[in-house]
């Protein structure tokens, strides 16, 4: 098996007495778009400041191409970093703020230096603004400068801490292009933190998701979507109804399970399989977009009462009050049955869009 | 949204500054008065001004108090700059170690200060004049200096420098490239601030000064004693003419560069 | 860097105001037990007669002068201060920054001519007894020298900007919805004042005090000048002790009781401002 760029081994750090990261482990592969995506507060801001060298762990290592890196200081690794707010050296131009890289480790002569600016600022499209000041370039053209800043330095690993997060909307979505396209061209291992679902589902080779410090789950976009590890990622990551269902029997490709009065049949997760048996209580997520109205009786759906219809731009949002517990719905189309607020409906899914696990302590006090 | 001012607020305050500015303009004022007597107003002259610049005593004391000021403004500056830098990187309790005993000389009064540093180099023998001023001037003054200072790199964003450092950049590099060019006006200001005081002072020189070097302030203090003569006014509107020059060079400096 | 490693640039601060300020307050408690011969020599010995002199009647009743002085002080540049300070903050931004520029500016003008100032106006040849005398106000000069009032006046007039910036930048955080809804709640200006502002601009208040307080005890040069040593304060005592009077070990003895009072006044700031290094003091 080929060798990870960077390997993180059983990281532990603690803020005093608080247990911030614990016992992280995963690689990085050369070359791949990795997001680290969680709540705020999770612990991914952390981590990456761990791989950058800005904050020292108590245990575990770090390993970039097999050598240990977590004795060095910031500046020996050969990893760099774009913040958040940027952190542009107000006092310095464009050209100088992109140059001080290589002018600190005194790495090219500044003909050779000219050239190299020159060549990034073109690959951020950022040609011609050499002598602007920080304070006159607009929130996306001090991004691409601090992306530049960073790739001049040609880093093993470019990490990324939520650098969309202060941009408006529509920028945003612009840039999440713009940052997939310069990873394909330069070929640079990007880790990025996030907290935003969509945008770590449209730009990842794959995705870490991480709660309290501890790694949630690993895996591609799709597997992460569409096969969540647990009730965590579970509630992170896709609009889900979240409900707990009471289990009648367990099969291999699916289990009965009752809510209310209605008995339905679902998908069971792979986690779900094993851990399940009959009479357990057990949680039911489905997709919100992956359900349907109906007017009429159908096999397989719970029996509810509209709530409330909400119309938003392409979507429908539907609530359903289905055993005591509100459930949405989201439809695209036109509604399949003209139903209103008090109406007797049939609620149904998209196999694929169900999914059944095991109950874990306390997720619903946490609110998620 | 703020309260509005009063026309009756407008007054209050005009009011302040009259009274805050008119015996200062009036020590200006007299400084031109003919009459050697406040009593009566005999008509302009500058001969006050004349008399000072023969006066050898004035012109000596005059040349000790700079000196005195610029090598304390110099040590502060340093001294004060580096303490807030270093403030950066040291551990929490070694950074309320400094804090407080930056605190100790602003709250210990000044004559009681004087007092015992009057005693402490009387006892290393240490030789009163330039030296023993410049040391317990930049007492007060350092402390001055490492709060401006410090105050201004907490306006700088932490990740500027950690960006610095992510960059390549050394500790020692990042000071240099970074953090001294963002707290340069602070660093001049303060040192400004430090002239000015030291220039001031009177309660420590009176102890600090030695045979041949009293300072200015100390002789001017002297000089008031016997009562009110012109030609203090004289030296005394001569040393606000100083003064004004240093607050509009660092007003100049301040307002030149100051980022985001 | 290790810990130890980054703590040892503290070292030479350190020991240059431990150095300079330590060790000379040791040497001021050490001499205050020492006693001294006639030609004012200090001799080795151990004695309390000099704090037994400081609780003498007569020099009791200087401690009381400059305590009282200083209350004064404090309260003077309270009184006139605050509502400078609380307009100053009302006003639009170029008038506030005028008028911030205003208060200011005394820091950087030498306190002898700012005294002197006070000499020029109050004499008896001064220039209110000319302008008083001119508009036949009054028919002979008013004395309004050496007084303790004009002590008081030059001492408050010194120390004004520390008290208006202090309280200055208390008022300015206060946060102004906090106004609104107690003017909304139907209580009056006045009220809204001392229920809201004075309790909420309470650490600037004891900032103001305490920064006043503590220069006030030994200014000796204003009283020594306005108030011609008709009343002895602290200031004047120590300083006269220290060196005319030659008798090292009683300054010290009284340095040590000003202190003292120092110490009190900054406790009582650090229980009203909930500041425990008394950091606050001095941004």
């Amino acid at each position: 098996m080929k060798q990870p760029l960077l390997a993180l081994v059983e990281l532990n750090k603690y803020y005093g007495d608080v247990h911030v990261l614990k016992d992280v482990s995963f690689d990085i592969n050369e070359g791949e778009f990795l997001t680290l995506l969680g709540p705020s507060g999770c612990g991914k801001t952390t981590l990456l400041r761990c791989i950058a060298g800005l904050e020292r762990i108590q245990s575990g290592d770090i390993l970039l191409a097999g050598t240990s890196i977590k004795e060095l200081a910031p500046n020996k690794r050969n990893v760099n970093t774009v913040f958040q707010n940027y952190a542009l050296f107000p006092h310095f131009n464009v050209y100088d703020n992109v140059a001080y890289g290589p002018r600190m480790k005194k790495s090219m002569g500044e003909a050779e230096l000219k050239t190299k600016v020159a060549e990034v600022l073109e690959l951020v499209q950022m040609s011609g603004y050499e002598q602007r000041m920080p304070h006159q370039l607009s929130g996306g053209q001090r991004q691409r400068i601090a992306i530049a800043r960073a790739l001049i330095n040609e880093p093993a690993i470019l990490l990324l801490d939520e650098p969309l997060g202060a941009l408006d909307l529509k920028l945003r979505k612009h840039m999440q292009t713009e940052l997939a396209r310069l990873q394909r061209k330069t070929g640079t291992t990007f880790v990025y933190v996030t907290h935003d679902q969509e945008e770590a589902l449209n730009m990842s080779d794959r995705i870490v998701v991480i709660d309290q410090g501890q790694v949630q789950q690993l895996g591609s976009p799709r597997e992460i979507y569409n096969n969540p590890a647990n009730l965590f990622v579970t509630s992170f990551i896709g609009d889900r109804n979240i409900f707990p269902v009471e289990v009648l029997q367990v099969g291999d490709d699916y289990s009965q399970v009752r809510l209310g009065e209605d008995v339905v049949a679902v998908r069971s997760s792979p986690s779900a399989r094993g851990a399940l048996s009959a009479d357990d209580e057990a949680v039911l997520a489905i997709l919100m977009d992956k359900m349907r109205i109906s007017c009429e009786q159908m096999d397989n759906a719970f029996r509810g009462e509209v709530v409330s219809i909400h119309y938003a731009g392409s979507q429908i949002r539907i609530e359903v009050r289905v055993a005591g517990r509100i459930l949405t719905v989201v439809e695209y189309q036109k509604l399949e049955c003209e139903c209103q607020v008090g109406d007797s409906v049939f609620v149904s899914w998209e196999e694929s869009g169900a999914y059944l696990l095991p109950q874990e302590d306390g997720w619903e006090e946490r609110g998620l | 949204m703020k309260a509005k001012v009063s026309g009756f607020g407008i007054f209050y305050l005009s009011l302040f500054f009259v009274v805050l500015y008119l015996p200062v303009l009036s020590v200006v004022l007299y400084s031109f008065n003919a009459s050697s007597s406040t009593a009566q107003w005999t008509g302009w002259t500058l001969d006050w001004y004349r008399q000072l610049f023969s006066d050898r005593v004035i012109a000596q004391a005059f040349r000790v108090s700079i000196q005195v000021a610029v090598l304390t403004a110099l040590l502060s500056a340093v001294l004060g700059t580096f303490t807030a830098v270093i403030s950066l990187w040291v551990t929490n309790r070694t950074k309320k170690a400094i804090q407080g005993m930056m605190i100790l000389p602003l709250i210990v009064p000044e004559v009681a200060l004087g007092v015992s540093l009057l005693f402490f180099f009387n006892a290393l023998r240490l030789p009163f004049g330039i030296l023993t001023l410049v040391l317990s001037h930049s007492l007060f003054c350092v402390p001055y200096v490492y709060i401006m200072v410090r105050l201004r790199l907490q306006e700088i964003d932490v990740s500027i420098i950690e960006s610095a450092l992510d960059l390549g950049a050394s500790r020692r590099q990042m000071v240099r490239t970074i953090i001294l060019p963002l707290v340069a006006p602070s660093i001049v200001t303060a040192a400004l601030l430090c002239l000015a005081m030291s220039l001031d002072d009177v309660i420590i020189s009176t102890y600090m000064s030695g045979p041949r070097s009293t300072t200015l302030p100390v002789h001017i203090f002297s000089m008031m004693r016997v009562g009110v003569t012109p030609k203090v006014n004289a030296l005394c509107s001569l040393i606000l003419m100083g003064t004004f020059l240093i607050i509009g060079f660092s007003q100049l400096i301040t307002k030149k560069r100051r980022f985001s | 860097m290790k810990t130890w490693k980054r703590n040892l640039l503290a070292v030479p601060i350190l020991v240059w105001i431990g150095l300079l300020v330590g060790i000379p307050m040791v040497l001021v408690v050490a001499l205050s037990f020492l006693s001294r011969d006639h030609l004012g020599n200090i001799v080795y010995q151990f004695t309390l007669d000099n704090y037994r002199r400081v609780l003498d009647p007569i020099y009791l009743r200087v401690f009381l002068n400059s305590l009282l002085l200083a209350l004064l002080t404090g309260l003077i540049t309270l009184l006139v201060g605050y509502p400078v300070a609380y307009i100053t903050s009302n006003l639009p931004p170029r008038r506030r920054a005028l008028a911030l520029g205003l208060i200011m500016l005394p820091f950087w003008i030498s306190s002898l001519l700012r005294t002197y100032g006070w000499m020029i106006l109050l004499g008896n040849a001064g220039l209110i007894n000319n302008v008083l005398l001119a508009l036949k106000i009054i028919d002979k000069p008013l004395p309004m020298m050496y007084k303790f009032s004009t002590s008081l006046v030059g001492t408050a007039y010194m120390l004004m900007p520390f008290m208006i910036v202090a309280v200055f930048n208390s008022v300015d955080k206060l946060d102004r919805s906090l106004l609104e809804a107690s003017y909304d709640l139907g209580a009056s200006k006045w009220k809204t004042f001392f229920h809201i502002t004075v309790p909420l601009t309470l650490p600037g208040i004891a900032g103001g005090f305490t920064l006043v307080f503590i220069p006030a005890l030994g200014l000796y040069f204003v009283s020594d000048l306005l108030g011609g040593g008709n009343t002895v304060f602290l200031g004047n005592l120590i300083h006269t002790m220290a060196t005319r009077g030659r008798n090292r070990p009683l300054a010290a003895a009284f340095s040590m009781g000003m202190i003292a009072l120092v110490l009190m006044v900054l406790s009582l700031y650090m229980k009203a401002s909930k500041d425990k290094t008394g950091e606050g003091l001095f941004q």
